[in-house]
């Protein structure tokens, strides 16, 4: 079988290359990062989320506009004040070894999240608010939960929410499962290269839109030259993880696309708001938000991929407030409120960021032009991941200005607020207001959406109040297609569900 | 002179000079120190505009003044480096190969341990946990090239040592210090002054290297290695970005390189004999 699969595959990828297409139309995506594990407990890599989009699905599924839609479970209903989630699962489904789907994988999937082997990966702390699920009938199962959660439903679209095989797993063993995953999903997964990359073939079996093309291959190159490299040379048709830097290469290529749409990531700069740190006066943090042209960051090195944003949150957020109006471009004002609060020209600041990300790098670049604008001399700090996000931040040993960047999952604004606004939270190491920790805390205890919204943007408005942040932009992500690929719409959340994708003869 | 017949000298001569010059220059010349940023004039090619005649880079900043200001730091971290390892290494060199005995022994297997460490490697563990600087770059190649310099001169030392001439001088009472370095030291000097230049040119490509991997200098002070990691991404479309420090790192090198080749065939007994 593998074998024989492996050949196919070979001739797939000769066909792509050559110009007739053969009987076979294989799919190849290159992305950066091989996620090295496909068990849905064990990740929170977006790289895992990419692939694994493609083998498993959820009780829910969300779409490419951030909706949420049926996926194994065909209704729900939310009963006893948000305290218990009644779900009608869809009949006739199995798994890609033949095992059917039914109440008891639901109830194992989640036995197995929020017990011993969920315990070991990160997946289990976004789900702690279930407390058990109870089999009603073979199709009808009930999510009884410790306390409401309003992000709930989205979150059972979720990467840990994905529904697993009980019988297959308790066979293999945990182990075997990382490495030969099987789900419900579009494709089913049949070899994995580590470092190198993982085959897929299409589920023809599948209930919801069984993919057009014959297979998939998922290749990991590190190196973003390289990748684009093997895109110009055919080898891949669509390349992930696109650098903004060579995003005017690929459009003046005559046979690639780019494609791109919002992304969860934001970047800031948070500001130290405590003494001797001249940012704890809150006209110069008001003032170093003055001193920012966004817009002109965005054009130069986002290759005019990207919206600048005035809160922690892009467009797509849940609490994104279109009313709310951030602090505009003016180096004159700027100055102005320098001098008012006594920060004498020529005085000097640094930022401190994460060394590594080739694009912040030349943002922060070009930020201290901004501030040098306004007369103030600013140094840079890069620094290295792992100390950055363990010794400098959570300790409160920054410098006037750090980077912060972020991107919820979720896409609720919850998600970011609460770890940099809320008292004793790692990205929040200056503390902020006693009214600040009531709303977040107020926001998590109701499960009424238009009160959740409405608390959130009051947080965001607060936040921008006492300038907190310089926010910068809300990120697009970006992908390059080649001429031939159909249908490719990515979703938001940068998972990649490619059923509805095609190859056309060329 | 016959010196200037030489190939090697008058082409080293020529390219270190062109380079040196504009590097003791480059305060008169670029005052500005090559940090001025100009987003609207960001990737300029170059020979388009009177302002930048080598073009601009994606911050819009002067190329033609960021390579010559940066030749500053490259040289700077080269010759420092090579002077300090050289000090450094002629001393430990000398007194374990005069002395001999336990300490010999204990600096030798030190050295062939540091020998054995990658370079590149232990520059990255370090940097990680202190932090990048130009200083702890320097430190960074003197700690790794003294080695060199320590056994060069020690095995000079050991068989100068048995010579009729340190004997005499022995003999006449005189002091250690006064025979080590009056005597053999200049005996010894040959080798190591061109180790000591081809290490300049292998200094400068580290430094270039180091801050190309983002583990050297600040970001905003313009250097080779720096300018070149700036424009690796635009490669296809911008590509004088990396194209002239490239060229500044690739002259200065050769011309060094050169300038050490010359050297060689002047000091080393079994050259001249050519």
């Amino acid at each position: 079988m593998r074998l024989n699969l492996s050949t196919v595959f070979a001739a797939g990828i000769c066909a792509s290359l050559a110009a007739p297409a053969a009987a076979q139309d294989i799919l190849t995506v290159a992305q950066r990062q091989d996620p090295q594990n496909w068990d849905p407990v064990d990740t929170f890599l977006v790289a895992w989320g990419s692939v694994a989009s493609n083998i498993y699905d959820g009780l829910v599924r969300r779409d490419e506009n951030l909706d949420l839609q049926p996926g194994l479970a065909e209704s729900w209903e939310v009963l006893d004040e948000g305290m218990r989630l009644r779900f009608k699962l869809r009949e006739g489904v199995s798994f890609h070894n033949g095992e059917p789907f039914d109440a008891e994988a639901v109830k194992y999937t989640f036995d197995r999240l929020l017990g011993e082997v969920g315990g070991t990966g990160p997946q289990q702390s976004n789900y702690t608010t279930i407390d058990h699920v109870e089999i009603i009938d073979d199709y009808t199962v009930d999510f009884h939960m410790a306390q409401p959660d309003p992000v709930m439903l989205t979150k059972l679209a979720g990467y840990g929410a994905m529904i697993v095989p009980p019988d297959y797993i308790e066979e293999v063993g945990e182990e075997e499962f990382d490495m030969n995953p099987v789900g419900t999903g579009p494709f089913k997964f049949e070899s994995y290269t580590q470092g190198a990359q993982v085959e897929l073939s299409a589920n023809e079996d599948y209930f919801d839109g069984v993919p057009e093309v014959d297979g998939l291959v998922f290749r990991f190159i590190r190196e973003d030259a390289t990748r684009l490299a093997e895109l110009q040379s055919g080898a891949v048709d669509i390349m992930a993880d696109v650098a903004f830097s060579a995003v005017p290469t690929i459009d003046s290529a005559g046979n690639l696309e780019i494609v791109s749409v919002p992304g969860p990531t934001i970047y800031s700069l948070a500001l130290k708001t405590v003494e001797p740190a001249a940012t704890a006066d809150l006209r110069v943090r008001k003032a170093l938000n003055m001193a920012i042209d966004k817009q002109a960051l965005i054009d130069a090195f986002l290759a005019g991929r990207g919206q600048p944003i005035d809160s922690l949150q892009g467009e797509l957020s849940f609490g994104y407030d279109p009313e709310m109006e951030g602090y505009a471009y003016d180096p004159e004002a700027a100055r102005a409120l320098l001098e008012e609060a006594g920060v004498p020209q020529g005085a000097e600041m640094t930022i401190d960021y994460r060394a590594g990300n080739s694009t912040f790098n030349e943002v922060a670049q070009a930020l201290t032009g901004f501030f040098a604008n306004v007369g103030l001399k600013v140094g840079l700090n890069p620094i290295e991941d792992g100390v950055f996000l363990n010794e400098i931040v959570p300790q409160g040993r920054t410098n006037e200005m750090y980077q912060f960047s972020w991107g919820g999952w979720t896409f609720d604004f919850d998600n970011t607020a609460y770890l940099s606004y809320h008292e004793g939270e790692k990205w929040n190491p200056y503390g902020t207001s006693e009214e600040m920790n009531a709303l977040l805390e107020e926001q998590r205890n109701s499960t009424d959406q238009a009160e959740r919204e409405e608390i959130l943007q009051e947080i965001a408005r607060l936040a921008h109040e006492e300038a907190y942040h310089i926010p910068l932009y809300n990120e697009e992500t970006v992908y390059a297609v080649a001429d031939g690929v159909e249908g490719f719409v990515p979703a938001p959340d940068k998972r990649l569900r490619l059923n509805s994708v095609s190859l056309s003869d060329q | 002179m016959r010196a200037f017949r030489s190939f090697e000298f008058t082409a080293g001569l020529i390219l270190t000079g062109i380079m040196g010059l504009a590097v003791i220059l480059s305060p008169l010349l670029f005052p500005g120190g090559g940090m001025g940023q100009d987003l609207v004039a960001r990737l300029t090619p170059p020979l388009t505009s009177a302002e930048y005649p080598l073009g601009t880079d994606p911050l819009g900043r002067d190329i033609l003044a960021r390579v010559v200001v940066g030749g500053r730091i490259s040289f700077f971290v080269g010759i420092v480096s090579a002077l300090g390892a050289v000090v450094i290494g002629t001393v430990i060199g000398l007194f374990a190969g005069y002395y001999r005995g336990p300490w010999d022994m204990f600096l030798m297997r030190f050295a062939d341990i540091q020998l054995a460490l990658p370079f590149i490697l232990l520059a990255m563990t370090v940097i990680a946990i202190i932090g990048p600087g130009l200083d702890r770059i320097i430190i960074l190649m003197i700690v790794a090239q003294w080695v060199q310099y320590a056994r060069l001169i020690r095995g000079s030392v050991l068989s100068l040592r048995q010579s009729e001439y340190v004997q005499a001088a022995k003999s006449y009472g005189l002091g250690d210090l006064r025979i080590l370095f009056v005597h053999i030291l200049p005996n010894a000097m040959g080798p190591l002054v061109i180790l000591g230049t081809l290490n300049v040119a292998n200094n400068i490509l580290l430094e270039s290297s180091l801050t190309f991997l983002g583990l050297g200098i600040d970001p905003l002070i313009p250097s080779w290695g720096g300018m070149l990691a700036d424009g690796r991404n635009y490669i296809q479309t911008a590509p004088w970005v990396t194209i002239f420090p490239g060229l500044a790192i690739m002259m200065t090198v050769l011309g060094l390189n050169l300038l050490g080749d010359w050297l060689r065939d002047r000091l080393d007994p079994l050259g001249q004999t050519k």
